[in-house]
C-alpha cells in the first residue's frame, strides 16, 4: 500500500512539472524504488518485534482482543513485573547470566593464548592445528550432542555449570582463537620484541605487553561470546534437567503454566533476553560479520 | 616450566645464519625451546579439540555400532544394526525428503531476500541507514524469542495473523499455521528465513560497497540498463561471497534445531521432522543413543557430500572466471 501510492507520487508530480529534465526522473524514481522496497523489507523485519513487544505492554484482555490492536489501550508493565517476581524466571536469568560470563572469560583466556602462539610461533603442524579449530566450529552441533552427552556423563559434570560451561565453549573459542589470531597478524612485532630486549618474560609480556594492546579486539570477542552462550539453546537444553541449572533459553521455550501459556509474559521475558543481544549486535555489527564469514554460523 | 625470554624474543626476530657447531646447537635448542612456548600457549585450544572434537568423533562411530543402554552406557557391539534399523525404517525416506525441503526452501527465501535487501540498501540514496539498521534486528535477537514469537503470531485462536484475516473478512484465509501438516513446514521456514536473512544481506552488502562505482558509470555512460549491469556486471563480482553465504546457510539449514524445536517439536504428525530433531528425539526422548549416533554418523557423511559437491562447484565457478579474463 505504501509503495503503489509512493509510486503513484512522483508521476504526477513529473507530469505536472515537465521542466524537469530526464536526469532528475530517474533520480526521483530511484529514490521512491528504494523507499519502497526499503520500507517493505523494514516492515517484515520490525512488525513481528513490535508485536511482540506490545503484547507485553497490554493487558490479558486486550491481548486477545478481537480485532487486534496494534497499540495498547492500556499501557501495563504488569507482565514484566510478572517475570520478575517469576522465581524460576529468576533462577534461569541468573544461570544464564553465570554461564555466559564464565564461557567468555574462559574464550578470552584460551583465544588470547592460543591467537598469539598461532601467530607468533611457526611451530610444526601449525596449519593443520589452526583449522582443525575452525573445523570445531563447522562441526554440526546436532551430531556431536550425543558424543558431548557422554563426554559429560564420564567427566561427572552433566548438569553442572562447569558443563554447560565447557560445551558452550565449543561454540566460542574457535571464533576467539580465530579472530584475535587475525588480529595479532597485523600488529607489528617491534613493540613486543623491544619489551623482550629489556628482560620480559613471557608471562610479563602477554599481560603488560599484548593484553592491553589486544583490548579492542579483546572486546569484540567478549561481546560476541558472551552473546552465543545467551542465545545458545541446544546444548543447554540437552544437558540441563529440572530447574536448577535451566538458563533462560530453556526455560523462555518450555514457558508454560497450568493456564496454558501466558503470551504477555513470555514477550515481556523475551523483550527482556532480547536487551543484550540487540545492544551488542548493533554496536559489533561490521566486526561480527567479519568474523563470522570467516567461518562461524549462527543458527 | 621455565618462561624462557631468550627463546621467545628468537621467535619473533629473525635470527643470523648460524657460522660454529656451538651456535648451531644453541639455535637448535632455541628453537626447541620456542617451539615449546608455542605450544605451551596453543594447549589449551589442542586440549578442547581433543576433549571435544577428536574424542566425540570416536566415540560417535562406536556408539554407531553398539546398542547403548542407559543410565551406565554399557555398550554391546551389534555391528551394522543401527544403521539397517535406519534404513529399514519407512519413516526415514520422508525424513530424507522433509530435511531437503527445510533446506532448500529456507537456504533460498533466506538468499532471496537477504540479495533483494542487500540491493536495495546497497543504493546511494540518502536516509537509509536508519532502515538497514531496523532491518538487522531480526538478526540480532535470540532465535528463542524469534521462534517464540512467531509462534504467538501464527496462534491459531488468537494470533494476530489470523485475527487480522478475519477483521480483513479474509477469515477462510486464517488456517492453524502451526496445528496443520499441510501449513507447518512452510510456517515454520519463513520464521527462519525472517531471523536469518539480514545476516546474508550484512555478507552480501559487506562486497557490494567494495565494488568501484565507475565501472557501474562507465556502462551506464554505454548505455546499459539496470537489468544489463545487475547481470552482468554485479552478479559476477559477487559470486564470491553469495558462494561463502550459500555453504554457510546450507549448514546451518543442515543443523537448524532452535526455530524448528520450540515452534513445532517435529510436529504435528512428524510434518516438520527433520534429520537434526530426529537425532535429539532418539537420542533423548527415546533414549536411543545408539540409534541417534548411527543417525549422526549418517548427516555428518551428507554433510561432507555437500561440502564436496560445493567444492566441485566452487572450482568450476572460479575455472570459468579464469577463463573469462
Amino acid at each position: 500500500m505504501t509503495m503503489t501510492n509512493a509510486l503513484a507520487g512522483p508521476g504526477r508530480m513529473i507530469r505536472r512539472r515537465s521542466f524537469l529534465t530526464r536526469r532528475s526522473l530517474g533520480t526521483t524514481g530511484r529514490y521512491v524504488l528504494v523507499y519502497g522496497l526499503g520500507m517493505l523489507f523494514v516492515l517484515f523485519s520490525i512488525l513481528p518485534l513490535l508485536w511482540g513487544v506490545t503484547t507485553a505492554l497490554k493487558v490479558p484482555s486486550e491481548i486477545y482482543a478481537f480485532p487486534p490492536t496494534w497499540i495498547p489501550k492500556t499501557f501495563t508493565f504488569d507482565n514484566f513485573i510478572a517475570v520478575f517476581h517469576n522465581k524460576s524466571l529468576i533462577r534461569a536469568f541468573f544461570n544464564t547470566l553465570l554461564i555466559a560470563s564464565a564461557t567468555t572469560v574462559v574464550a578470552l583466556i584460551v583465544g588470547m593464548l592460543g591467537g598469539y602462539g598461532f601467530s607468533r610461533y611457526r611451530i610444526p603442524g601449525r596449519n593443520t592445528l589452526l583449522w582443525s579449530v575452525l573445523l570445531t566450529k563447522l562441526f554440526p552441533r546436532v551430531v556431536v550432542i550425543v558424543p558431548f552427552f557422554v563426554t559429560l556423563r564420564n567427566l561427572q559434570i552433566m548438569n553442572t555449570y562447569q558443563g554447560l560451561i565447557l560445551v558452550y565453549l565449543m561454540v566460542t573459542f574457535p571464533v576467539a582463537i580465530w579472530l584475535l589470531k587475525g588480529f595479532f597478524d597485523k600488529i607489528p612485532k617491534e613493540i613486543e620484541e623491544a619489551a623482550i630486549v629489556d628482560g620480559c618474560s613471557l608471562p610479563q609480556l602477554l599481560w603488560l605487553v599484548v593484553l592491553p594492546m589486544a583490548r579492542p579486539a579483546l572486546v569484540a570477542v567478549a561481546m560476541y561470546s558472551f552473546i552465543l552462550a545467551w542465545n545458545e539453546f541446544l546444548f543447554a537444553l540437552v544437558f540441563t534437567n529440572g530447574l536448577e541449572r535451566r538458563p533462560l533459553s530453556v526455560a523462555l521455550a518450555f514457558f508454560i503454566d497450568e493456564n496454558g501459556i501466558q503470551w504477555g509474559q513470555l514477550m515481556a521475558a523475551s523483550v527482556i533476553m532480547s536487551l543484550p543481544a540487540i545492544l551488542v549486535f548493533t554496536l559489533a555489527q561490521r566486526m561480527l560479520v567479519r568474523g563470522l564469514s570467516d567461518g562461524a554460523v549462527k543458527g | 616450566m621455565a618462561w624462557d625470554s631468550e627463546g621467545t624474543l628468537a621467535a619473533l626476530g629473525e635470527a643470523s645464519v648460524p657460522r660454529s657447531t656451538t651456535q648451531r646447537r644453541k639455535r637448535r635448542s632455541v628453537a626447541l625451546r620456542r617451539w615449546s612456548a608455542g605450544y605451551i600457549l596453543i594447549a589449551p585450544a589442542i586440549l578442547l579439540i581433543i576433549l571435544m572434537m577428536v574424542y566425540p568423533v570416536f566415540q560417535t562411530i562406536y556408539f554407531s555400532f553398539s546398542k547403548v543402554q542407559l543410565p551406565a552406557l554399557r555398550t554391546t557391539f551389534v555391528g551394522f544394526d543401527n544403521f539397517v534399523r535406519i534404513l529399514r525404517d519407512p519413516e526415514t525416506g520422508p525424513l530424507f525428503y522433509r530435511t531437503l525441503v527445510w533446506v532448500i526452501g529456507g537456504v533460498a527465501l533466506r538468499m532471496i531476500l537477504g540479495l533483494g535487501a542487500a540491493l536495495v540498501f546497497n543504493a546511494k540514496v540518502r536516509g537509509t541507514v536508519w532502515m538497514r539498521v531496523l532491518v538487522i534486528l531480526p538478526w540480532a535477537i535470540p532465535s528463542v524469542v524469534g521462534a517464540n514469537l512467531w509462534r504467538w503470531i501464527v496462534q491459531a485462536d488468537a494470533g494476530v495473523l489470523n485475527q487480522t484475516l478475519r477483521s480483513w473478512g479474509l477469515g477462510h484465509w486464517a488456517l492453524n499455521w502451526l496445528g496443520s501438516p499441510d501449513t507447518a513446514m512452510w510456517t515454520v521456514i519463513v520464521a527462519y528465513a525472517w531471523g536469518g536473512f539480514p545476516f546474508v544481506m550484512l555478507l552480501i552488502l559487506a562486497r557490494l560497497q567494495g565494488l568501484p562505482e565507475e565501472i557501474n558509470e562507465a556502462a551506464k555512460v554505454d548505455g546499459a540498463n539496470w537489468w544489463q549491469i545487475f547481470r552482468y556486471i554485479t552478479l559476477p563480482s559477487l559470486s564470491g561471497v553469495l558462494m561463502i553465504a550459500l555453504i554457510l546457510e546450507i549448514v546451518s539449514g543442515i543443523n537448524s534445531f532452535d526455530t524448528l524445536m520450540i515452534m513445532t517439536g517435529g510436529g504435528p504428525a512428524n510434518a516438520t521432522m527433520i534429520w537434526g530433531i530426529k537425532i535429539y528425539k532418539t537420542g533423548f526422548t527415546e533414549f536411543n543413543l545408539g540409534g541417534a549416533a548411527a543417525l549422526s554418523v549418517l548427516m555428518f557423511v551428507g554433510m561432507l557430500a555437500v561440502f564436496a559437491v560445493y567444492g566441485i562447484a566452487n572450482a568450476r565457478v572460479r575455472k570459468r572466471q579464469e577463463d573469462a579474463l
